[in-house]
């Protein structure tokens, strides 16, 4: 296990596979498998003639990047000059990107190559895959089950081994609740860790680009590429030294690692008793188990659903029909349009006492809480999603489809850095481990995830 | 009938580059959409840079000349203004919390500076926007209700925007560059803010006109309701954009994408120490330090240049003569010519020369005038300019033959002088000057008249 990404790039290196064979059957078997799984939007036509160019430099020995010849998803909210950033969106159906966001820039330094843009949950509101304008994704791990979302392409390119690895974007769970049922790598890194120039918004103070991949090898590889500080945005850390592979140990002894009684509370049995046993396992490999208090934990999701719906509602005033050719309340799916107006409801002048605010006072207590938590431990590990996921097509309430985050939710507020590993399978679908970190603690929840894997 | 009148003043920064990317400011010099980038332009995914540094130095400074407190050490939000219109690409306006707070004008209270960034320009009749503008930083001055006449707001509009061009922080270009809002309330009626005024002369005629509605709507017994209205420059008149109940809701949050600003103690210090000092206080400094009247410090403050030019002359020369000359002769000169002291190329020690020789009796105040105004076209030294000019001082024996020749072919007006009529020697004294050509002093030329004429006492 955990070898797949690291023995690919090491055959492209000692042109055992070129980088053009690699993207040709990347290409291959997206044409194959996407009209089934609908992970991806539209191909970037250009893959073969980045490939044949790093092949060049291959041939000739010359120094390649970390990401040499990898076939790279990117989820359709970042921008990838001269491909369409649809945000699974009619609003955005013909929005052809005029600039690559910072994180493409560094993945294409790297001779990363780029396959095409996934499907996602339309402008990355839900949790299901299912709300894209181009049609809802299958989940290949668990075929006839929702992928989980937002990055819902993104998982279930990587599941399917169409990409090798794919980039997502993460506001309240979006990366790691479809890692979870796809039963794929995926990391919320520590907001500020990674740009977002170029990501287009769905809240602004929650949003945060992140990797998936088959193994920790590779999320801990791409998030090194896209991780550091950039000094053309604003609300970035100051971090300019970024290495996490080579931090990634087989063991996890000395490691304190919290877990907490409120996750049992939330979660459906089933998926518990795969968590306990990790959480043995990972006691197994010398780390020392301590419980945490999270009292307030799943008031964090009204807080979240009512400050991400302001931010939303914000980030959506550019698309008004002048420029894109639509207005968004005019071509939008239910879900994008019920976030947009009810953060137009909730930010009017009258009430922003009686919802924003207080819902930034509640995001205060769950940062303060999850802190607090953090400090007696290196990393808290739970449960990702605390329910199995439905089958496509079933109707579910907003609140039965909001219920989802309760345990992803919590990382967005308080900025702290999050991964999913795959723990075990419940009739044949994944279940994926979360393992929450402190701020720039993304080195240790690699480890953490890393030792599992090697050991599971 | 008392009466109640406020300012909301913006005026574009003068900073090379926008307030939250690295496009070019010059948006008046380039084609449209050229001056332009995906942070300007508000392309998905976009995220602002971090706030231009010069920007808000530029606003810290102009609070300081308005006298404000600068909040420091306090997080300064920038705000998102929500608005729809086609000139705004993002579908809000980045505002910020005040960088400045209570300050003071010519006895008005100055409520807040705070910084704005400028929408594009968009053009109705076209359908079109240029995205030039859009990103350049602005500052916005708001004062407290405190004028109480258009004269008043008027004389107290002319000040502020002498204070920040003073400041050399904002777009010389300040007619197009300053947009102010003005409040008005009329005792018994309801608050009225006029939009779109683009200069103090349309803000003096706005009030104008709102004062006159009002008041008559008010003796016709009528309420004057809470409202904005909207300045039509072109008919001098105010028409009516929107009544309170329908007012906007800009549903104000912090930018989620820029940390809030923070000023620390040592930074306004520094900007202090090195900024400008504002007209008003310059003017009393003037008139203390150099003795002068109130009135020529008032016209010699009224641009920064020209002080600058009257304080390295009153050095070397007497500050008197100096403001005398600086009030009349060189405001007049500057005047005709519809130049700013900013404009002119002479140094200080060619006024200082010139006055010199006033001074020496070395040439007449006229002469003086008359090279003053070839200085300005053309700096040199004022003895060549004399020279150029044929100006030297007259010889005795040449001024003596003008006499004498202007007596002897003017036999009616001689007599007239004899016969008692004292503007018969200014006949002749101007028939003198006109044939020297101003070389002689008027009063040495009275006296040689009255001499030739009436013979020696």
């Amino acid at each position: 296990m955990g070898e797949v990404t690291k023995a690919k790039l090491e055959a492209i290196r000692n042109l055992d596979l070129s980088a053009v064979e690699n993207i040709q059957r990347a290409l291959e078997n997206l044409s194959k498998l996407n009209p089934r799984i609908n992970a991806f939007i539209g191909p970037n036509p250009d893959a073969i003639a980045q490939a044949e160019a790093i092949d060049k430099k291959l041939n000739r020995g010359e120094q390649v990047g970390k990401l040499a010849g990898l076939a790279i998803g990117i989820k359709s909210n970042i921008n990838v000059k001269g491909l369409r950033a649809t945000c699974a969106s009619k609003t955005l159906e013909d929005y052809v990107s005029t600039y690559d966001a910072e994180v493409i820039k560094r993945i294409l330094n790297e001779d990363g190559i780029i396959i095409g843009m996934t499907n996602m949950d339309e402008f990355a509101c839900g949790s299901s895959g299912e709300t894209s304008a181009f049609g809802a994704t299958d989940n290949p791990a668990a075929s006839g089950y929702i992928p989980g979302g937002s990055s819902s392409g993104s998982a279930a390119a990587t599941s399917a081994g169409i990409s090798d690895l794919c980039l997502g974007s993460d506001t309240g769970g979006s990366i790691r609740n479809p890692a979870s049922h796809c039963g794929v790598v995926g990391v919320k890194p520590t907001y500020g860790l990674v740009p977002r120039q170029g990501l287009i918004d769905l809240a602004m103070s929650l949003d945060q680009i992140g990797p998936f991949a088959p193994d920790v090898y590779g999320a801990a590889l791409l998030l090194e590429v896209i991780g550091g500080f950039n000094p053309n945005e604003c609300v970035m850390l100051d971090v300019r030294e970024v290495s996490y592979v080579d931090k990634l140990k087989e063991d996890l002894r000395g490691m304190r690692i919290g877990t907490s009684q409120k996750f049992r509370e939330l979660t459906d049995p089933r998926i518990m008793k795969i968590i306990d046993s990790a959480i043995e396992k990972l006691q197994d490999l010398g780390a020392e188990i301590i419980n945490v208090e999270l009292p307030h934990l799943e008031k964090g999701l009204p807080s979240y659903y009512l400050i991400m719906s302001v931010e939303f509602f914000s980030a959506t005033r550019k698309f008004d029909g002048r420029k894109y050719g639509k207005r968004i309340e005019d071509v939008c799916g239910d879900e994008v349009l019920r976030r947009i107006l009810r953060g137009r409801y909730i930010s009017r002048k009258e009430y922003r006492g009686k919802y924003y605010q207080r819902a930034l006072q509640v995001r205060t207590i769950i940062r303060e809480e999850l802190m607090a938590a953090l400090k007696k431990v290196d990393v808290i590990v739970g449960p990702t999603v605390p329910k199995l996921p439905h089958k496509l097509g079933t109707s579910l309430t907003p609140m039965e489809m909001y219920a989802y985050d309760y345990l992803t939710i919590p990382a967005n507020l308080a900025g702290v850095c999050g991964g999913v590993i795959k723990a075990g399978e419940l009739g044949g679908i994944p279940v994926g481990l979360q393992v929450q970190g402190k701020v720039l603690g993304d080195g240790e929840m690699l480890r953490v995830l890393h030792a599992y894997e090697v050991n599971a | 009938m008392k009466m109640l009148i406020g300012f909301e003043v913006h005026q574009q920064l003068n900073t090379d580059r926008k307030m939250y990317c690295d496009s070019p400011t010059n948006y008046q010099d380039v084609p449209p959409n050229t001056n332009v980038c995906p942070i300007c332009t508000g392309m998905p995914g976009s995220k602002p840079m971090p706030p231009n540094e010069r920007a808000v130095n530029a606003a810290i400074e102009i609070a300081l000349l308005f006298g404000c407190r600068v909040i420091t050490d306090e997080l300064i939000y920038i705000q998102r203004k929500h608005y729809d219109y086609p000139d705004l690409p993002s579908g809000y306006q980045r505002t910020s919390l005040p960088i400045g707070i209570n300050g003071e004008l010519q006895g008005v209270r100055i409520r807040e500076v705070h910084m704005e960034e400028d929408p594009g320009q968009y053009d109705p009749t076209l359908g079109t926007v240029d995205y030039n503008r859009s990103g350049v930083p602005l500052v916005e001055i708001v004062t407290e209700p405190d004028m109480h006449s258009p004269e008043e707001a008027r004389k107290f509009l002319r000040q502020l925007v002498r204070v920040l061009e003073y400041s050399g922080k904002v777009r010389p270009e300040a007619g197009g560059a300053m947009r102010t809002d003005t409040n008005i309330s009329l005792e018994g009626g309801g608050r009225v803010e006029v939009k779109n005024i683009n200069s103090v002369k349309g803000a003096y005629r706005a009030i104008k006109f709102e004062i006159i509605r009002q008041k008559s709507k008010l003796e016709r017994g009528e309420s004057v309701t809470r409202e904005t209205r909207a300045f039509l420059e072109s008919q001098k008149i105010t028409v009516s954009m929107r009544v309170k109940e329908l007012e906007e809701d800009y549903r104000y949050i912090p930018d989620p994408d820029i940390f809030p600003l923070i000023i620390d103690k040592a930074r306004v210090e520094a900007i202090r120490a090195s900024m400008v000092e504002p007209p008003y206080l310059r003017e009393q400094r003037l008139v203390k330090q150099y003795g002068i009247e109130s009135t020529a410090a008032s016209v010699i403050v009224s641009e920064r240049e020209l002080a600058d030019l009257f304080e390295a002359v009153a050095k070397e020369i007497d500050p008197k003569l100096a403001a005398t000359w600086f009030r009349t002769k060189l405001k007049k000169v500057l005047n005709y010519m519809k130049l700013r002291a900013a404009d002119v190329k002479f140094t200080p020690e060619h006024i200082v020369d010139l006055l010199q020789m006033v001074d020496d009796c070395e040439i007449t105040p006229e002469q003086g005038e008359l090279i003053l105004r070839q200085l300005v076209k053309h700096p040199n030294d004022p003895r060549k300019i004399l020279q150029e000019l044929g100006l030297d001082r007259i010889k005795p024996e040449e001024l003596r033959a003008a006499i004498n020749g202007v007596v002897s072919a003017n036999p009616d007006a001689v007599r007239d002088y004899q016969a008692g009529r004292e503007e018969a020697l200014h006949f002749l004294a101007g028939k003198v000057m006109k044939l020297t050509h101003g070389r002689a002093d008027a009063r040495k030329i009275i006296e040689l008249l009255r001499t030739k004429i009436m013979g020696e006492k």
